[in-house]
């Protein structure tokens, strides 16, 4: 006997439902990218490219390295305090879901906005 | 985007769009290309000189010569190896101080394979030619193209083609086909060059300045656009 809820499967269902809330905002998406792409990033490029004061990028790389998405390294090159970012493995599959799940929802839109479907 | 804009979600294109731009960001930050081509075009030209003293030439009574390009065999696998050990250097050090990570490393191991690969061949070449008769029937003209590609000149444009696809770099991929172009069917590198007067060393030291020339005009425009990219 198989017990039926009535809940879908996740791929089954709307893209959106599995979108992962720590990643799919657009700066923790810019910061995950941009660390992707660099292999391991500065906090004052990211703050740079990301235009962000620094406390706002803090908040935004707690909530990453809480939920085991980056590596945080703190240092010194002189005197001067620098801290390095780098992407662990969930990071990396966290970013490719997310990336795959936008291309899923454009698809999804492209297919509706169909004219030959209305 | 900034502060104000973080709310969760958006337009799945906009997002999209935005990855895109700012992975094309980081890729510009970390090319140091004009530098890769920079020091391969002084190594290839400061390798001229060792081939032009360093060749074993024996010109018979009847016209004919044989030489051995002993300049280009010594100069050669150290002068890569610096040179690929150089760029790595500059790459990492810059893109450190841009605040960045490097991905020069596969295009470094690429360089000092392809080293290997050419050093082998050319001692394969200077143990099996002296003990062998020459064919009498002409070599094919891929034969001619594969003897150039495993030639030092060749193997620089093999290991760019890895930095290309590296820094997912269209116009170094484009600069790269140009150049193995050039140095595979067009330069004569292995059997000399010019009027039929010029001697032997000349002959062979014109396509070198030739392939060093061009990737020095090479590092020229990508430093002038890369000044542009960063203003």
């Amino acid at each position: 006997m198989t017990a039926v809820t009535g809940t879908p499967e996740p791929d089954a269902a709307h893209p959106a439902h599995g979108l992962d809330e720590v990643v799919h905002q657009r700066v923790r998406l810019g910061i995950l990218t941009i660390t992707h792409e660099a292999r391991r990033v500065e906090f004052g490029y990211l703050r740079t490219q990301l235009q962000l004061t620094a406390g706002n990028l803090s908040k935004h790389l707690s909530v990453l390295e809480q939920a085991g998405l980056i590596e945080v390294e703190k240092g010194y090159e002189g005197r001067r305090g620098r801290t390095w970012l780098t992407l662990t493995a969930a990071g990396t599959t966290a970013l490719t879901d997310e990336i795959r799940r936008l291309k899923q929802l454009i698809a999804r839109v492209e297919t509706t906005d169909n004219p030959e479907d209305r | 985007m900034n502060t104000e804009a973080m709310h969760a979600g958006g337009d799945p294109r906009q997002l999209l769009s935005e990855v895109r731009a700012l992975a094309h960001r980081v890729r510009v930050d970390q090319r140091m290309t004009w530098v890769a081509l920079l020091v391969l075009a002084v190594v290839t030209l400061a390798g001229i000189p060792f081939d032009w003293f360093g060749m074993r030439l024996t010109c018979h009574a009847d016209g004919s010569c044989e030489f051995a390009r002993r300049g280009v065999f010594y100069y050669w696998p150290p002068a890569l190896l610096l040179a690929y050990a150089t760029i790595s250097f500059w790459y990492v050090r810059t893109a450190r101080s841009r605040g960045l990570g490097a991905r020069v490393m596969p295009y470094a191991i690429t360089g000092a394979v392809t080293t290997v690969v050419f050093t082998a061949a050319w001692v394969a070449a200077a143990l099996y030619f002296p003990s062998h008769p020459a064919p009498i029937d002409p070599l094919p003209y891929w034969w001619f193209v594969l003897d150039r590609l495993v030639a030092p000149w060749g193997v620089i444009g093999v290991a760019l083609l890895v930095l290309a696809r590296l820094e997912r770099n269209v116009a170094l991929l484009l600069f790269t086909l140009a150049y193995l172009a050039l140095v595979l069917l067009v330069l004569p590198m292995n059997l000399g060059f010019g009027p039929p007067h010029w001697q032997i060393r000349a002959g062979l030291a014109v396509p070198q300045l030739i392939t060093g020339v061009v990737l020095l005009l090479g590092a020229a425009g990508f430093r002038a656009a890369a000044r542009r990219q960063h203003r």
